[in-house]
């Protein structure tokens, strides 16, 4: 009790007036999350303001519900203002008093934050308390300019064999992961999460899962998944569940990624990943339409590009000067019906460094990770790709392509030469060799393996039905008996003559066994 | 364009013009322009401007009777001239004033308010 009397006293003690004077405005009209304000002439577009409760009623009121409702000013009127209501919609009222904070919306960012899970506002929502010892950061901030940037070189492993082969991602750089629902989207930005726990501490980067009109039951999963497996250790949770205001879902992408600015200016790695930007623009059309803006194509706004381009801009690798840092993004995009022309998704792809596109038609016949080989692709990913992991997958691309050209003339074609046969069974080892179960990314050195083994012909004596089974006990076989030969691909990145030497006698070792 | 015709109509009748004269000729040069059906709607504007100016008119509000002209001479100190300040016992102690967006709050129930949201938060 002493020391609430003494905290007390002393905050009278200090209580100085805020200010003196404000500016401040009346709400003129509310409805649809959206408010309608007269007054705050000086105010500024992305200006933060607060719906206070407490001006027009008594104090033994105002003391009961203090809690104010924020507001973020989105359109300058002639005669007033238009905000999108930050909370609680309904605690606003004509009549209101709004008060001009004279802040651009800030969010909380720092080390403290990793392993939390918190809304767009930076509040923690997951029930372990308020985030203490972090600093305010714009949620909207200018991309850093060429001069600062430097060239992607660095790979970051998804621990899924067919990216990290086919369409490798660099630090720095924006991947799309687009695809209809259902086709895997997420697992694969979850796989790519939970590999980060096989890099060394010191270059593993720190992961942000933005959730944007998730079903609240699915993120607690993914993160009580992620806790599970350890990788909360090293990541951040952005959620604006579908049930949210239509403001959070459109502002939650530029939290996560303010959160990550924070850590790249500090020279470390970040991995952003934006679940899903069609949510987001739904909701930004939402609002735009409610501001009353005049609406474009498919209803969007014409600002739409814009949103996503300078969202996405923010990915980048620093220069040296600026302390190396980086963030690779992973957005991911849902198409209707596999239709990666329509506005949104052709907007994005143009937006971002590749691709990676997942089909319903794979998925459904089993090819897990969808991945359509001939549209997928990444622009910049190559240059980072490990020597290892290039010398490896060089033919894989070339190779699957030649195979589906066969397999489609194998439906009409009865009588096939052996080369051909020799050919199908090769594509289909190969294809079966890329398929992995979702939640078991595999660590870097053992897809190099797996996939070497497969391109030079290691599993031609196993049927091709049976090569996922002889995979698994490739690697059981490779854990056990060839450390030495992981461990020299994954401290060079590289295969020497003497690698390739040692791994080939390993894997005749293992064929004879088997 | 209503809103135009509206601001147009207040404009002048603050210069002092007549409010007879002005909405007849308001009228003749609707009419004159076939555009009388503005008229509703110009009419709507002008309550909404008015509802406007009467919130984002001077008030100042007093926590007690004998405070008023203290609130008065100090609010018109700080840029805020109102005619007459309005007793509101729930602000505590102190005064308030409030014109356009402009708002001085000098009450005792702001700096109690202020307080209690530090030692909460």
């Amino acid at each position: 009790m002493d020391s609430i009397i003494k905290r007390i006293e002393a905050e009278i003690a200090a209580h100085t007036p805020i200010k003196d004077q404000e500016e401040t405005g009346i709400v003129r009209a509310t409805g649809d999350g959206i408010a309608e304000i007269d007054g705050l002439e000086r105010a500024v577009m992305t200006e933060m303001v607060m719906f206070d409760p407490t001006f027009d009623r008594t104090l033994e009121d105002a003391l009961k519900d203090s809690n104010v409702v924020y507001g973020l000013i989105l359109n300058l009127e002639e005669d007033g203002v238009r905000a999108s209501i930050l909370g609680d919609s309904s605690k606003v009222y004509e009549g209101m008093l709004v008060r001009r904070l004279g802040r651009l919306l800030s969010i909380p960012v720092g080390e403290k934050l990793i392993g939390r899970v918190v809304n767009p506002l930076g509040a923690p929502v997951d029930g372990k308390g308020p985030v203490a010892g972090t600093v305010e950061r714009p949620i909207e901030s200018q991309a850093y300019g060429v001069i600062d940037r430097s060239p992607v070189n660095t790979p970051i492993h998804t621990g899924i064999k067919a990216i990290d082969a086919m369409t490798p991602i660099g630090r720095g750089q924006r991947q799309l992961i687009i695809g209809d629902r259902g086709t895997g989207k997420t697992t694969i930005a979850i796989d790519t999460i939970l590999n980060q726990i096989s890099e060394d501490p010191s270059t593993r980067p720190i992961c942000v899962y933005v959730a944007i009109g998730q079903k609240e039951s699915k993120t607690a999963r993914i993160v009580a998944d992620l806790a599970e497996k350890g990788a909360m250790e090293y990541t951040i949770v952005v959620t604006a569940p579908a049930s949210s205001p239509a403001a959070f879902q459109f502002l939650a992408p530029f939290a996560g990624v303010s959160i990550a600015e924070h850590f790249m200016e500090q020279g470390k790695d970040c991995l952003v990943i934006y679940d899903d930007l069609s949510k987001q623009a739904v909701a930004y059309r939402q609002m735009s339409l409610l501001l009353r803006r005049p609406p474009g194509r498919e209803a969007y706004p014409g600002d739409i590009f814009y949103l996503h381009s300078r969202l996405l801009e923010r990915s980048a690798k620093l220069s040296k000067e600026k302390g190396g840092g980086s963030i690779t993004a992973l957005p991911i995009i849902e198409t209707q019906e596999n239709d990666i022309s329509a506005y949104i998704p052709t907007n994005v792809i143009s937006i971002t460094d590749g691709q990676i596109f997942l089909e319903s038609d794979l998925f459904n016949k089993g090819l897990r990770p969808a991945i359509n080989v001939g549209v997928s692709v990444s622009r910049v990913g190559s240059a980072a790709q490990t020597k290892a992991m290039k010398k490896v997958s060089g033919k894989i691309k070339l190779e699957l392509a030649q195979f589906r050209e066969l397999e489609a003339f194998m439906q009409f074609a009865s009588d096939l030469d052996e080369n051909t046969k020799r050919q199908i069974d090769s594509g289909r080892r190969l294809t079966e060799t890329l398929k992995q179960p979702n939640g078991k990314p595999l660590a870097f050195e053992m897809a190099t393996a797996v996939i070497y083994a497969a391109t030079n012909g290691f599993f031609d004596t196993f049927p091709p039905e049976e090569t996922a089974k002889a995979e698994a006990r490739l690697q059981d076989f490779l854990t056990r008996d060839a450390q030495a030969e992981l461990k020299a691909i994954r401290d060079s990145r590289d295969l020497s003559d003497e690698t390739v030497e040692a791994l080939r006698a390993k894997l005749t070792q293992f064929v004879e066994r088997s | 364009m209503e809103k135009a015709y509206a601001q147009a109509l207040t404009n002048v009748l603050a210069k002092g013009s007549s409010e007879d004269e002005v909405v007849s000729s308001l009228i003749k040069h609707l009419k004159q322009a076939g555009r009388m059906k503005l008229l509703p709607a110009i009419l709507r504007e002008l309550v909404v401007l008015k509802a406007r100016t009467t919130t984002l008119g001077a008030t100042v509000e007093v926590a007690t009777e004998a405070g008023k002209a203290d609130a008065l001479k100090e609010a018109k100190e700080a840029g805020i001239e109102a005619s007459s300040a309005v007793v509101n016992p729930s602000l505590v102690s102190g005064w308030r004033a409030r014109e356009g967006g402009r708002l001085i709050d000098r009450t005792g129930k702001r700096a109690l308010i202020d307080i209690y949201r530090r030692i909460t938060s």
